[in-house]
């Protein structure tokens, strides 16, 4: 039944891979146009660190009082750079500011000193120059804002020190709360926080990463099927001696292949671009995922795979189905493209909530898009939740199955050469009426 | 000498459109027979049906005593079809493409070259072949489409407008390629054109499809003999009483 079936392989993956649209779009531009996007992100935020390190204040002084002179020590001992303008009026002082490449100005009014002794209300000018905005400017804006208010803290402290010199740290934090969680009915001595940044991680990737690859793999089968009919192919292969049904799993085939590959160069592009400019991940979060139960297992490996595989069937067999109907590879895209509503929409709700918290409709609804299991099965690991990971795979499976049924029916007949949609004759007839 | 193609009867219908309206024809074992008529006369869809592509509305089309909508699968070990509008995969080379269709018919490795090679030497296109087939022009593409239908020895081949597109040199060189080729391999030929000073000098018997209808059959030299004509032209034009 399958004789050619690699022949057509073959075939298919070269013509795919050498179409100089798809290599661009698919293996190129990820490969590329990522890590020149993180390289350029990366180097913007050396710059910022840099600038960081190297950031330099102008202070006006006109208090003269010890306060005043500790605030000048504390920034100095932060290795900031101290440019001292106090021989200068304000105007002056600002054209200075404005014309080198101080980052800030401060203007410490007479009476500062004092009115801190005293318990007083003490007024503080910080002036940032705004050059044309920018990351840089705009981090070292937040630079100077922070080291004022860490001094102001430690000025608190001082404060509070003065009226219980045991511990004031302990009348400014009074109460030590120890954040923990409880995963599959077992209290687990690890902050949520964490856990919930690596479940972010993880609903937002694994989704993002199976709608990228279904979105390929279906523009790839239209384009695979519509391409034999535009450059006028298709009715010579059909005439071969080969099984129909060869010919449509050739071309699921060779479109999961170069998908895959596509997909893979994406991820690849994708986390570098990432990791360029997030830094380190919180891989290394100082928790055993394995001994609270949340590390992937074989068995929800094996079930992601299987998911993942049966809706990339489908969507595949749904892509050539209706690709059927269009006369060329842009009438199939066309065709085709509304379907990535169906990836899109689960994909955004699961970013952002659980679907058996939604509304009984849309929860109904988002579960009878065969696109939303794999989704569900990519957190398998962390609810445990086998079974409905099973279910959602002999939910597609049974999808899967009937679209292939559909399409292999389209390709065993002569629907494959004469089947098209008459979109402008429908709207013709509409208008008369 | 036994039948290669049996047409009777047969009936086309696109939606309201009859393209074909009780077709019947004959080809002979061996023989080059031309489905000749102006656009639009049913000659492709003819070709189409004897090809397995398209099913009869009604009517029967057996190929070598097959029937086409039972023995789809028999047929197609059998013959080699080659559209008027073929085009060929743009992103493999020459080399690759004949490779690609040969694997078909069979899995020696032997044969699949030698069957490489005929094509090769059919399309006259050399160390072109290594080229993409994106880069060849409307003729060689055709040349190359041509060889393709006959290298692998199909007992039926069935050409539709095999010169379309060409120059009058190109057309010459696959005429001759035709002819030639069914006298060394004993192939069937089964073609259609609107050429009919093409067919004239290609063909054994000719049918002249009208409307979906064949309105005279016969070698060529006999249908002018009957209504008294200097070409084929004048004869479809006289039958059709166009003049």
């Amino acid at each position: 039944m399958f004789k050619g079936l690699f022949n057509i392989i073959v075939k298919e993956v070269k013509e795919l891979v050498r179409d100089p649209k798809i290599l661009l779009g698919m293996i190129i531009v990820p490969l590329i146009m990522f890590p020149l996007m993180g390289f350029a992100i990366q180097t913007s935020m050396e710059i910022a660190e840099e600038s960081m390190r190297s950031i330099s204040i102008a202070v006006m002084d006109l208090d003269k009082g010890p306060v005043a002179e500790n605030l000048t020590n504390f920034l100095i001992a932060l290795n900031v750079i101290i440019v001292e303008v106090d021989y200068l009026n304000f105007t002056e002082a600002v054209n200075y500011v404005q014309q080198s490449n101080v980052t800030g100005l401060v203007v410490i009014p007479s009476g500062f000193s004092n009115n801190i002794t005293e318990g007083l209300k003490a007024e503080l000018d910080v002036y940032t120059v705004f050059r044309g905005g920018g990351i840089v400017e705009s981090t070292s804006s937040s630079v100077i804002s922070a080291l004022f208010e860490t001094f102001e803290e430690g000025l608190v402290v001082q404060k509070i020190g003065e009226k219980f010199p045991e511990a004031p740290e302990n009348v400014l934090d009074p109460v030590e709360m120890s954040e923990k969680s409880i995963i599959k009915g077992k209290p687990v001595n690890v902050n949520p926080g964490v856990l919930f940044g690596l479940m972010m991680l993880q609903s937002t990737g694994m989704p993002v990463g199976i709608m990228m690859l279904l979105i390929f793999a279906m523009q790839l089968a239209a384009t695979s099927v519509a391409s034999e009919k535009e450059e006028k192919t298709l009715e010579t292969l059909l005439t071969l001696p080969i099984n129909r049904f060869t010919i449509l799993a050739g071309k699921l085939t060779g479109s999961i292949v170069v998908a895959v590959i596509g997909a893979v160069a994406y991820i690849v592009g994708f986390n570098y671009y990432m990791s360029s400019f997030m830094g380190v991940m919180p891989t290394e979060i100082g928790v055993d995922l394995a001994t609270i139960g949340l590390a992937p297992t074989p068995i929800s490996y094996l079930l992601l795979g299987v998911s993942l595989f049966v809706s990339l069937l489908s969507a595949l067999a749904l892509a050539i189905s209706i690709s059927i109907f269009a006369e060329d590879v842009r009438g199939a895209q066309a065709l085709v493209g509304p379907l990535s509503m169906l990836l899109v929409f689960p994909m955004i709700i699961m970013m952002f909530t659980d679907v058996y918290a939604l509304p009984f409709p849309l929860m109904i609804v988002l579960l009878a898009i065969p696109f939303t299991h794999p989704m569900l099965a990519s957190k398998v690991a962390f609810t445990g939740d086998y079974l409905t990971a099973v279910i959602g795979i002999a939910y597609v499976s049974i999808f899967t199955i009937l679209v292939l049924y559909i399409a292999a029916r389209l390709f065993g007949t002569e629907k494959i050469l004469t089947a098209k949609l008459k979109l402008r004759k429908l709207r013709f007839r509409k208008l008369k009426k | 000498m036994g039948l290669a193609v049996e047409c009777n009867a047969l009936v086309k219908d696109f939606g309201d459109v009859r393209a074909l309206d009780g077709l019947s024809f004959q080809v002979k074992n061996g023989e080059i027979y031309g489905l000749i008529g102006p656009n639009g006369a049913g000659k492709t869809t003819a070709l189409r049906i004897v090809s397995t592509l398209l099913l009869p509305t009604s009517g029967s089309v057996e190929v070598f005593g097959q029937d086409v909508v039972d023995d789809a699968s028999e047929i197609r070990r059998v013959i080699s079809y080659l559209p008027e509008e073929a085009g060929a995969y743009k992103n493999l080379s020459g080399y690759e493409y004949l490779q690609f269709m040969a694997k078909f018919t069979t899995e020696d490795k032997e044969v699949i070259k030698e069957s490489v090679d005929v094509a090769a030497r059919i399309s006259g296109l050399e160390e072109r072949l290594k080229d993409k087939v994106k880069t060849y022009s409307k003729g060689m593409k055709r040349r190359l489409l041509v060889a393709r239908a006959l290298m692998t020895k199909p007992k039926l081949a069935v050409l539709d407008e095999p010169t379309s597109g060409l120059d009058v040199l190109h057309s010459v060189h696959v005429r001759g390629l035709v002819k030639q080729y069914v006298e060394n391999q004993g192939v069937t030929v089964l073609l259609s054109s609107h050429n009919m000073l093409e067919v004239e000098h290609l063909c054994d018997r000719v049918a002249l499809i009208n409307k979906g209808k064949i309105v005279a059959e016969g070698s060529p030299a006999e249908l002018k003999k009957n209504v008294n004509a200097s070409n084929l032209e004048e004869v479809f034009a006289k039958v059709v009483g166009f003049v």
